[in-house]
C-alpha cells in the first residue's frame, strides 16, 4: 500500500556548513594520485580537498574515468600500492590520519567505522560462499556478538535492503541473484555494522526507482538516527538532487566545482557543470537529440598544461591552454575553477 | 497483434524459466524468473523492458538470445525457431545478434586485453585481415569515447563507465542486427551517456540495427525507445508506446514506478509514495494478480483471479482487472520543476559560444 509519510524528504541544507570542513568528521586536503607508467606531471587524481560532516552527504559527481573510484578507494585504503601511488596531501577521518595507519588499523576500522559500497558488487563478493555467510561474517569480525545474534542482524538487514524471502535468500550464492539484488547484499553489508562513513560508489545503478526510493529513504533515516556520513558517488543526477547537501564536479581527477546542492543545479558556474547539466535527458516529451559536450577527455600524455577542459570548452582562449585555473570562490561555499567564472560577467558579451 | 511476420524481427512464445535449486536446507524450492512471456520486436524499433531488481529482465534476455535453455516456450529470429538450430547454425546467428552484459567487469575476460576483447567477434567469425581488425578495433574504441591506445591496456585498468563502454564496443564489432543491450548506459555519466545514446540512433538509422534495451533510467527510456515493456515478477503487466506509457500509464505498478522517478532539481524535493507491502518472493509468486500484496487499488478478486492481458487500444496491452477504472491514478507526477533562471540564461551562453567556435574552426579549416 501507499505510505506517503515514509519518506520524510529533507530540504536541501544551504548553509554551506560542511563545504568550510571546520566540524568535518572526514576532510582531504590536496590529495594527488598518480599511476605508475603514466607520464610524470599528470595525475588521476590531482589537487583534490573536500570534506564532509556527520549527518551529511556529499555527492561526488564528474565524467566517467574521472577518479572518482580511485578518490574514494584510497580513503578506504584499498587502493593496489603500486601500480597507484599516493603522491601528496592528506586525509584525516575523526582526527586519525588515514594514510599513517597501519594495515592492522585500517582492516579494524574498515566494514566497523567506515563501510564502502563498491561499484561493482561482482568484484567484492566472494563466489563460493552464501551471501548469508558473507553478512554475518562481517558482523562477526567487528562485533562481540553470538552466530546467531549475527545471524538475525544480517537478516534484518536483507529485510531493510527488501530482499524478498530473505530466509532462504540468506542460503543463495551470488550467481544466483540478479545484478540489483547483489547491489543490495553490498549494501546491506556495509550498512550491518552502522558505520559513521559510507562511501557508496553508484550503489543504486543497477536498482528500479522503486527500490532506489526505498534505499534512500533507508540511508536517510539511518542518518538521522546516527548522523552516519556520506560521501556517495553518482551520475543520476536526480538522485543528487534529492539527497545531496553539498556536491563536487570532478573532470580529469580535478575538481572543477564544489558548493551546496543547490548552488550547482540552479546556478553552475563551471562550463563543464553546465554541459552536464545540458546532457540530462527530460522525462517529458522527446526533444530532439541530446545535447553532448563535444569531443572526449585528452590522454594523459596530451593532457593540457592549463586547463584540463580546455580542449572541449566552448569558452577556452589563449589563457585556458598554458595557465592552470585555480579553484576559487565565487560566493561563500561556492567555488569554480574556471577562469571566466562568473561567465556572465567576462563572456556575457557576445563579441 | 497485428504485425506482418517481415516486420517481426524476434517472437517469444510463451517463454518460461524456471530455476531450482537443490534444497539443502528443506525442500527444494523454484523460482519463477520468467513466467509466459510473449511479445514481438518489430525490425528496426528501440524496445525497452522496465520493471522492479529481480523481475526477470536479465533472464528474458538471455533467453531471447538463447543464452540459456527456456524451460518452456519458443523464441523465432526472423520467423524461425532457434531452439532448434545445431550448433554451427546457433553461430552464424550469434553473429547477427549480440548481447551488452549487465556487470561490464564479469562479462570482460581479465586475461584478454581490451583490444582482442573488441575484435574477438571479428576473428571469431572470419571477418577481414588482421590489419583490417586492428584497424576497426581503433575505430571502434573512438567511437565509444575511448583511445586507441587503450587497445593494448586490461580490463582492470579502467573505471566502471570504461568497462561499460569496452562491452558496447565489443557488441558493436560484427554489425549485429539486434543488440540486446542490460543496463547498457548505467555506468556512464550523463554526458557520456548522451553520446552513447545519439551513436545507438546513428546505427539504427544507417544500419536499421533493432535494439532490445533493459534499463533503469526512465528518462533514458523515454528519450530513446519506442516501445516499453513493464514486467513484474516474471510476466509483462503492461505493454505500450513510449509516449502513452508515460502519459497515461495504466498499470498500478507502471504507477508506482513513475512517481519513483528522481527529478533533477533539489527544490524538487518532497515527501515520495514508497510501495509498501512485503516484496514477495518468486519462489512462490502470489496468487491471482501477482502485484495485488502492494496494490493500491486491489480488491478481493485480484487475489483469486489472475488477470489477463487485455487489449487496451492503440497497441497497448495491459494486465489488471481494474485498469479501466484506475486510469491517471498515477500521471500528473512527471511535471518536472522548472530550470532555474540563471541556468536557463548559462546555458544559452555556452550554446552561443559553441556556435560560435564551431564557425571559427569551418572557417580556420
Ligand atoms: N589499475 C589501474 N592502472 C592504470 N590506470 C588505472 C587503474 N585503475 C584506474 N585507472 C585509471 O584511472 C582513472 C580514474 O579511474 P576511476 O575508476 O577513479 O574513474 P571513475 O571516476 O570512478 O569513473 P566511472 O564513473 O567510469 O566509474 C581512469 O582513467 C582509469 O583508466
Ligand atoms: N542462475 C540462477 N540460479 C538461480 N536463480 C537465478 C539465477 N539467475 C537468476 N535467478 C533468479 O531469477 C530471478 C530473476 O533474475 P534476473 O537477473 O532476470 O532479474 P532482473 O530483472 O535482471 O533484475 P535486476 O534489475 O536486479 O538486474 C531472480 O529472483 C534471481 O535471483
Ligand atoms: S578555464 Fe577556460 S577552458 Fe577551462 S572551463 Fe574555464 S573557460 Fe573553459
Ligand atoms: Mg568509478
Ligand atoms: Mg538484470
Amino acid at each position: 500500500m501507499i505510505d506517503n509519510v515514509a519518506l520524510h524528504a529533507r530540504s536541501a541544507d544551504t548553509t554551506g556548513a560542511t563545504h568550510s570542513g571546520r566540524d568535518a568528521l572526514l576532510r582531504v586536503e590536496n590529495l594527488s594520485i598518480r599511476f605508475d607508467g603514466a607520464p610524470p606531471d599528470v595525475n588521476v587524481v590531482d589537487d583534490v580537498t573536500l570534506s564532509v560532516a556527520k549527518g551529511k552527504t556529499l555527492c561526488l559527481v564528474g565524467e566517467s574515468g574521472c577518479g572518482k573510484s580511485v578518490t574514494a578507494l584510497s580513503l578506504m585504503g584499498l587502493l593496489p600500492t603500486p601500480p597507484a601511488r599516493i603522491v601528496g596531501g592528506s586525509a584525516y577521518f575523526g582526527g586519525k590520519d588515514l594514510f599513517r595507519m597501519s594495515e592492522r588499523e585500517k582492516a579494524d576500522m574498515r566494514g566497523n567505522q567506515t563501510a564502502m559500497i563498491f561499484q561493482e558488487p561482482m568484484t567484492s563478493l566472494n563466489p563460493v560462499f552464501t551471501v548469508g555467510d558473507q553478512i554475518v561474517e562481517g558482523i562477526l569480525r567487528h562485533r562481540k556478538v553470538s552466530k546467531s545474534e549475527a545471524r538475525e542482524r544480517a537478516l534484518e538487514m536483507l529485510r531493510r535492503v527488501r530482499i524478498p524471502a530473505p530466509e532462504k535468500r540468506m542460503q543463495a550464492y551470488p550467481h544466483e541473484m540478479s545484478g540489483g539484488m547483489r547491489q543490495r547484499i553490498m549494501i546491506a553489508m556495509a550498512l550491518a555494522n552502522g558505520p559513521e562513513l559510507l562511501i557508496a560508489d553508484e550503489p543504486t545503478t543497477a536498482l528500479d526507482v522503486t527500490i532506489q526510493a526505498q534505499i534512500i529513504s533507508l540511508i536517510r533515516q539511518l542518518q538521522d538516527e546516527s548522523g552516519m556520513a556520506m560521501i556517495l558517488i553518482t551520475h543520476d543526477l536526480g538522485v543528487v538532487a534529492e539527497i545531496a547537501d553539498e556536491v563536487a564536479v570532478m573532470y580529469a581527477g580535478k575538481i572543477v566545482e564544489a558548493g551546496s546542492v543547490d548552488k550547482i543545479f540552479m546556478d553552475p558556474q563551471h562550463p563543464y557543470t553546465i554541459g552536464l547539466m545540458g546532457s540530462v535527458p527530460s522525462i517529458g516529451r522527446r526533444q530532439g537529440k541530446l545535447a553532448t559536450i563535444r569531443g572526449t577527455v585528452p590522454p594523459a600524455e596530451l593532457m593540457p598544461k592549463g586547463c584540463r577542459f580546455m580542449p572541449r570548452c566552448p569558452f577556452a582562449d589563449v589563457r585556458c591552454v598554458t595557465d592552470p585555473p585555480p579553484l576559487a570562490e565565487i560566493t561563500p561555499g561556492h567555488s569554480a575553477r574556471c577562469w571566466y567564472a562568473p561567465l556572465e560577467i567576462h563572456r556575457g558579451g557576445v563579441a | 497483434m497485428s504485425e506482418t511476420t517481415s516486420d517481426v524481427i524476434l517472437e517469444s512464445i510463451d517463454l518460461v524459466k524456471h530455476f531450482g535449486s537443490s534444497g539443502f536446507f528443506g525442500p527444494p524450492t523454484v523460482v519463477h524468473a520468467v513466467d509466459g512471456v510473449s511479445l514481438t520486436i518489430r525490425r528496426g524499433e528501440t524496445f525497452a523492458i522496465v520493471g522492479e531488481s529481480g523481475c526477470g529482465k536479465s533472464t528474458l534476455g538471455r533467453l531471447l538470445l538463447r543464452l540459456i535453455e527456456p524451460t518452456q516456450g519458443d523464441v523465432l529470429y526472423e520467423g524461425r525457431s532457434i531452439l532448434s538450430l545445431d550448433a554451427a547454425e546457433m553461430r552464424r546467428l550469434r553473429r547477427d545478434l549480440q548481447i551488452i552484459f549487465q556487470d561490464p567487469f564479469a562479462s570482460l575476460n581479465p586475461r584478454m586485453n581490451v583490444g582482442d576483447i573488441i575484435s574477438e567477434p571479428l576473428w571469431l567469425h572470419g571477418l577481414g585481415s588482421k590489419s583490417d581488425r586492428r584497424e576497426q578495433t581503433a575505430e571502434l574504441l573512438r567511437t565509444v569515447g575511448l583511445l586507441p591506445a587503450h587497445a593494448d591496456r586490461y580490463p582492470h585498468e579502467f573505471s566502471g563507465g570504461q568497462r561499460q563502454r569496452i562491452g558496447i564496443a565489443r557488441a558493436l564489432a560484427g554489425n549485429p542486427k539486434l543488440i540486446i543491450g542490460d543496463e547498457p548506459v548505467s555506468a556512464l555519466d550523463v554526458s557520456i551517456q548522451a553520446q552513447i545514446v545519439n551513436l545507438l540512433e546513428d546505427l539504427k538509422e544507417r544500419y536499421g540495427l533493432t535494439l532490445v534495451v533493459v534499463a533503469h533510467d526512465l528518462a533514458v527510456i523515454r528519450h530513446m525507445s519506442d516501445r516499453v515493456a513493464v514486467m513484474y515478477l516474471g510476466e509483462i503487466v503492461e505493454l505500450s508506446s513510449t509516449d502513452d506509457l508515460f502519459e497515461n500509464p495504466l498499470h498500478p505498478y507502471t504507477q508506482a514506478l513513475l512517481t519513483a522517478i528522481p527529478i533533477p532539481n533539489p527544490q524538487g524535493r518532497r515527501p515520495k509514495p514508497l510501495l509498501q507491502g512485503d516484496v514477495p518472493s518468486p519462489t512462490a509468486p502470489p496468487s491471482g494478480c501477482r502485484f495485488h500484496t502492494r496494490c493500491p487499488h486491489a480488491r478481493s478478486i485480484c487475489k483469486e483471479n489472475h488477470p489477463v492481458a487485455e487489449n487496451a487500444g492503440g497497441g497497448r496491452m495491459v494486465a489488471c482487472h481494474f485498469w479501466r477504472e484506475i486510469q491517471n491514478a498515477g500521471s500528473g507526477a512527471l511535471s518536472a520543476p522548472a530550470q532555474s533562471p540563471a541556468l536557463t540564461k548559462r546555458m544559452e551562453l555556452y550554446m552561443t559560444w559553441r556556435e560560435r567556435q564551431e564557425q571559427t574552426k569551418n572557417s580556420n579549416g
